[in-house]
């Protein structure tokens, strides 16, 4: 089997997603050391233009347009897919592990029968043998697992975990003809919807107080709501408690939420999952307030108070007004 | 119209815990765990349950594991799944996704299933696959993150979740597979007399299926994290960390006084 590895690029309303870049640059550090060749496939219908903008990169863009790929469809993709297998063996497959990548990865690797490891924060080769690590039990323990194959192995890359690629000479878009049976696209893409509810626009807060699932009831919320004001800034939150009402989606920050970057992120009793952390790594300072020492919000975090929040906030507020 | 449905329910170690790794390094210390369903699959039981409400059927709860799984399964009965399968598996080689989901799938084949349901992901592995796999394997359509589902004329409109808040509505012909996200719905909590009945109901247990992989899975050895940041930690007393808090905010010119 070749070096090579073919890249799967996501893109949505004409954009391309910018972990896509980061699979690219990850690709491309894989591809050197096999001595193979990054291939990134773009399927769609009337996105040449993304294509002449992944060219950028330094890689062979293989075109793939056809009316049955004009939206995402996880059996559309895997048709395509699978035409391009025709002519190339890839050693490998990678997609960002995002809503559509992980659709798209464990769909193409269940049909075709091909080995799949997905949400990896590290990708290496080590002779024949892939080896990947991963994060496990709430990013608390971290794994490296290794596979060997000889079919092409799928994986998925967790975004944020590699550096975007920038741009580079030698790319080239190659509009690659697949045939592809529109009656075996079973899903029909019906419409994108948008969220519609007015709030406050938390991406635009200088200073956001979040709560997570730590203030334990939604009595608490008035706390936070308190030391949001004392420090000049508006309350956010993780998913469940949006999830549960307790606060609007709009108030939600993370992955499926808002992207935020305040100067200041307080994180009251959140435990760091990487949905949340997606939207909030980048603030200026981040003070996180948790009673697991081990909760992976520390990580991110610049100062963490390893404490109860529903016992440090208001003996905060005390010193500050007192 | 009535619906056979799958329901896909994992146990996963209390993921608020603290873990030490075993000393061979290939695992997490398993002898002082607590165990409860994953997360998502709440929201997936859930939502079987609606359906099979709306439009009559059957809801199989199936979970590959060893016997203390069977306190998920007992859940999910008394929560309103008719039937209850385990196949049973011990912990090792659960790291590998695709034993997990080729296990799994061998014994979907084998019920009736017009839907397939599993949750977005573990909170232990967290690899958001077995699903996809699943349908893959089986040769079911599938969607993934799905937020609501409708059924109308045998043909699901299902809207999925995509980053930033957005859907993607879907038409998705039966039979089919969907991964169900937190939030879906709103999960109920067992009546008492349905938790003393699902006590006594049994449990069928099933011999895991001989799989053929077209790979070699290991596990080279599990560390804690290496932390890529590191926070400047504060512990002591909470008013010593109260002060600090304070002092950390007026330096920094979020408070005035
Ligand atoms: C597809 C997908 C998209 C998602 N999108 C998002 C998203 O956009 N945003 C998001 O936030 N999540 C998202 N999630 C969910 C995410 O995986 C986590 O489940 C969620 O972020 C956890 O929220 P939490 O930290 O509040 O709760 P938990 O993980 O339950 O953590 C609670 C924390 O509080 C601590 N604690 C408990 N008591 C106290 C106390 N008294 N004082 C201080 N600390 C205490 C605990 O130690 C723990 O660390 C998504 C999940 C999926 C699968
Ligand atoms: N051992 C298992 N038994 C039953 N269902 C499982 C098992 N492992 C995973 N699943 C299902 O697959 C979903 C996704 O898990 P994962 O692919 O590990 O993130 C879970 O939410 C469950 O619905």
């Amino acid at each position: 089997m070749s070096g090579d590895i073919l890249i799967v690029a996501e893109h949505l309303e004409g954009r391309l997603a910018p972990s896509t870049f980061e699979v690219v640059s990850l690709g491309r550090a894989l591809a050197a050391a096999s001595g193979g060749v990054v291939r990134v496939a773009l399927f769609g219908q009337g996105v040449r233009a993304l294509a002449e903008a992944l060219a950028k990169l330094g890689v062979e863009v293989l075109l793939v347009e056809d009316v049955a790929l004009a939206e995402y469809t996880g059996d559309g993709y895997v048709l395509a897919v699978r035409g391009l297998l025709e002519s190339a063996k890839p050693r490998l497959l990678l997609a960002a592990h995002t809503a559509q990548g992980y659709d798209l990865a464990p769909g193409l690797a269940g049909a075709l029968d091909l080995p799949l490891v997905t949400n990896a924060v590290g990708v290496r080769l080590d002779g024949s043998r892939l080896v990947v690590t991963r994060r496990l039990l709430n990013e608390k323990v971290q794994a490296e697992i290794e596979i060997a194959s000889d079919r092409m192995i799928v994986g998925t890359v967790r975004p944020g975990s590699v550096k975007a690629a920038s741009p580079a000479p030698g790319g080239i878009v190659v509009p690659t003809k697949v045939s592809i049976d529109a009656s075996r696209v079973r899903m029909r893409f019906a419409r994108i919807e948008r969220p519609t509810v007015q709030d406050i626009d938390l991406a635009a807060a200088d200073v956001i107080v979040s709560a997570g699932r730590g203030i334990q009831k939604k009595e608490n919320l008035p706390l936070i709501e308190e030391f949001a004001k004392a420090v000049g800034g508006v309350v956010g939150a993780s998913r469940p408690l949006t999830d549960m009402d307790w606060l609007p989606k709009t108030r939600q920050v993370g992955q499926s939420g808002k992207t935020v970057h305040p100067k200041l992120y307080v994180a009251c009793g959140i435990s760091g999952a990487m949905q949340h952390v997606a939207g909030m790594k980048d603030a200026g300072l981040i003070v996180a307030i948790n009673t697991d020492p081990s909760a992976p919000i520390f990580e991110v975090a610049h100062v963490g108070f390893v404490a109860d929040v529903l016992k440090l906030l208001p003996a905060t507020l005390k010193e500050l007004t007192g | 119209m009535a619906l056979n449905i799958v329901v896909c329910l994992k146990q996963i170690p209390n993921p608020d815990l603290q873990f030490q790794i075993a000393p061979d390094g290939k695992d997490i210390r398993r002898d002082a765990l607590n165990y409860k369903i994953n997360g998502a699959d709440e929201y997936a039981l859930e939502e079987a349950v609606r359906l099979k409400e709306k439009y009559g059927g059957r809801v199989v709860a199936l979970s590959l594991g060893p016997k203390r799984v069977d306190q998920v399964l007992r859940e999910a009965l008394a929560k309103g799944a008719d039937e209850a399968v385990r196949i049973a598996h011990e912990d090792s080689g659960t790291y590998d996704v695709g034993t997990v989901a080729r296990l799994l799938a061998a014994t979907v084949r084998t019920l009736p299933h017009d839907l397939v349901l599993t949750g977005v992901q573990s909170d232990d592995q967290g690899s958001s696959a077995t699903g996809g796999l699943i349908a893959g394997l089986v040769g079911l359509p599938h969607a993934s993150v799905v937020t609501r589902v409708d059924v109308k004329d045998r043909i699901l409109e299902v809207a999925t979740e995509l980053e930033g808040g957005l859907q993607r509505v879907y038409a998705i012909p039966l039979p089919a597979l969907l991964t169900i996200q937190f939030g879906a719905n709103t999960p109920r909590y067992a009546p008492l007399p349905a938790i003393m009945r699902a006590a006594r109901q049994p449990i069928r247990e099933i011999a895991p299926a001989s799989v053929s992989l077209p790979y070699a899975f290991g596990v080279r050895g599990l560390s804690p994290p290496i932390a890529k940041g590191h926070a400047e930690i504060v512990t002591g007393s909470v008013e010593d960390q109260a002060k600090k808090f304070a002092q950390l905010l007026r330096e920094k010119g979020f408070v005035r006084r």
